[in-house]
Formats: C-alpha cells, sequence, structure tokens
C-alpha cells in the first residue's frame, strides 16, 4: 500500500510538474537552417559572430571583446546557437528582434542606416572633386608671363638699403 | 576664395552641426524596444525564497508590470518602495512580477526580506531571459497589456508618476 501511495504521488506530481523554460530563438526566428557547428570552428565562428554584436553594457565594443556578463551571456548564447545549427543570419537576426539594429555593429543597408554607408563615400567623392577643382586652378599659367614682371617703384628705404649692402658703391 | 566652394562648405558644416546637434541631445540609453507592440517572449522561471515556478503565460488576463534589476544596481533600490507600494495598490487588477539575473540568491532574499515584497520576483539563471527581453542594464521595466502584448517599456527607475503613466497604457 504504502508503495502504491509513494508511485501515485511521483506520478502526480510528474504530470503536474512544470519545467524552467526560458525564451528560445525559435520563438523569434524559427527552427534551425545551417549545420550544427562543432570543434575549433565552433570557436572560430563564435568569435566571428560575438564581433558583430555589440555589447549591450559596454556599447563601444563588442560582444566577443566585452568582459560585461551580459556579454558573456550572449557569447554563449551565440556558442549555444551555432552548436545546434542556427546560422549566422538568424543568429543576428535574433538579436536584432530582441534589441533592435543598434546590436548589430555592422549596420544594414536599408532604411536610414544606408546614410551610414552612403555619406563617407559622398563625403570623400566631393573632396577628391575639391582637391581637383583646387589644383588644376593652380596649375594655370597666367596669360601675362611674357611680359617683364612689375618693377617696384621707387622706395627710399629701399635704396638705402641697398647703398648700405652695397658700401655706398652704387 | 571663391564664393561657390565658401557657400557650399559652410552648408555642408551646417548639416553636420545640425545633425552633431540633434544626436548630443539625446540619450544613447534610450534606445526604443523592438519588442513594443508584439508578444511578449514566454519564460517560467524560479521563485526566490519558494521555488515555485513562475510561468509568464499564466498570468494573461490581467496587466503585468515585469521589472528586472539586480541586488547590486543602486537605482534598483531606489524604485524598489514604488514597485512594492503600487502592486499592492493595484493589485488584483495588475500583476507585478520581479525577473532578477547576474546575481546570486541569498543576496536577492536578504535584500528582499530587508526591504520587504508585495510581488514574486523570479531567478535568470543564465541571463537567456534578459537577452530575450533586450536588456542593456538594470533596471529596466515592461508593460504588458492583458493579452500578453507589450505596450511600453522604460529604462532606469520607476517613479510613481512614470509608473501611473504607463500602467494607464495597458489598463484600458
Amino acid at each position: 500500500m504504502g508503495k502504491k501511495i509513494v508511485l501515485l504521488l511521483v506520478v502526480t506530481l510528474s504530470l503536474g510538474a512544470q519545467t524552467l523554460k526560458v525564451p528560445d530563438a525559435a520563438q523569434f526566428v524559427g527552427q534551425p537552417q545551417g549545420t550544427p557547428v562543432t570543434g575549433a570552428q565552433l570557436t572560430r565562428r563564435t568569435n566571428e559572430i560575438g564581433g558583430l554584436l555589440r555589447c549591450p553594457v559596454c556599447q563601444g565594443m563588442s560582444v566577443a571583446d566585452s568582459p560585461a556578463e551580459m556579454a558573456v551571456n550572449m557569447k554563449g548564447q551565440v556558442h549555444e546557437l551555432l552548436q545546434r545549427g542556427y546560422t549566422e543570419e538568424q543568429i543576428l537576426t535574433y538579436f536584432e528582434r530582441s534589441y533592435g539594429q543598434f546590436v548589430l555593429l555592422r549596420p544594414k543597408f536599408e532604411g536610414t542606416t544606408t546614410l551610414v554607408w552612403l555619406l563617407p563615400a559622398v563625403a570623400l567623392l566631393i573632396g577628391a572633386a575639391v582637391l581637383v577643382v583646387t589644383f588644376r586652378r593652380l596649375g594655370r599659367v597666367p596669360a601675362t608671363s611674357n611680359q617683364q614682371p612689375p618693377t617696384a617703384p621707387d622706395d627710399a628705404y629701399l635704396s638705402r638699403v641697398r647703398d648700405l649692402v652695397s658700401g655706398g658703391k652704387s | 576664395m571663391n564664393r561657390t566652394v565658401l557657400f557650399v562648405g559652410v552648408a555642408i558644416a551646417a548639416v553636420l552641426l545640425g545633425i552633431l546637434f540633434l544626436g548630443l541631445g539625446k540619450n544613447p540609453n534610450d534606445i526604443r524596444s523592438p519588442l513594443i507592440g508584439k508578444q511578449a517572449p514566454s519564460f517560467t522561471l524560479r521563485e526566490v525564497g519558494t521555488g515555485r515556478l513562475v510561468d509568464l503565460a499564466t498570468l494573461k488576463g490581467k496587466p503585468v508590470v515585469l521589472n528586472f534589476w539586480a541586488t547590486w544596481c543602486a537605482p534598483c533600490w531606489e524604485e524598489h518602495p514604488v514597485l512594492v507600494a503600487n502592486a499592492r495598490m493595484f493589485e488584483p487588477n495588475v500583476q507585478f512580477l520581479g525577473v532578477v539575473f547576474q546575481d546570486e540568491e541569498s543576496k536577492i532574499l536578504n535584500f528582499l526580506q530587508q526591504r520587504g515584497s508585495s510581488y514574486p520576483t523570479v531567478v535568470d539563471d543564465k541571463g537567456k531571459t534578459a537577452i530575450a527581453y533586450g536588456i542593456g542594464g538594470v533596471p529596466e521595466t515592461f508593460f504588458l497589456d492583458a493579452n500578453g502584448v507589450i505596450a511600453a517599456k522604460h529604462n532606469g527607475p520607476m517613479s510613481p508618476d512614470i509608473l501611473q503613466a504607463n500602467l494607464q497604457k495597458v489598463m484600458r
């Protein structure tokens, strides 16, 4: 009888028991679309993808480099998702869905972030154009070059200096 | 100097200065959450002290104030009395739930015993829940409507005015 009660309790508890559950990437990006990564490649890819994510605590650093515990957790998450077969795109999308585009160290080429990619190139082109125009203008020889250079007007002070320099022999 | 070049240069500098001025006026930590308007990521975490499992999904049917915090966070100490008082005031129409991560259970229990508590506090052991919610620092508070959709988020310590203004969004 005692054994039956214990068994009944175990079964009841098992049926009614919840399990710990944390939000999973599958909620955000579906099932893995790549192949699981292992070994040295797993470490390399974890660091590569971690280098594309911004640490939300130490905002100037990547998740791969930041010592902040949040960054360590995020890097652990990248590691786990790679092991499960998630692709780089899925992993980046997962973090973007939680944190927004701000978490991507390499902004997407869409919407307002296209300016981040285009403005430096535009500025470079404008700068180059200004330099070309400026150098062309500097290189132009004036039309009056065949004429004698204008002489300085009579200057008493200049004459006096010349006398002193030449020892009064002029 | 060529007037055209001067004019173009001044115009470009003015635009860049304008963008810089706008940017400097903004709080770099005030980033709008992409989760607003979306279903809150589900989780089942263990309550501090009791070990009871708390499933967010079971709280649907009433608004939820989901507060991420830690004992090492000074602003969290400031806002704790506000949350405790408002949780009592709005009970049973609103459910408050605290989520602690990057912390030790003994310190959390000590904190709650010293400062009081009127709502469950659960532990996010490896910070996966915090990552799913896009937590960058603590405290951060989410306001979920009765359907479990995130209606608002506040970064930083909660004041009575901020709390009540955000509760209005979820108690319609």
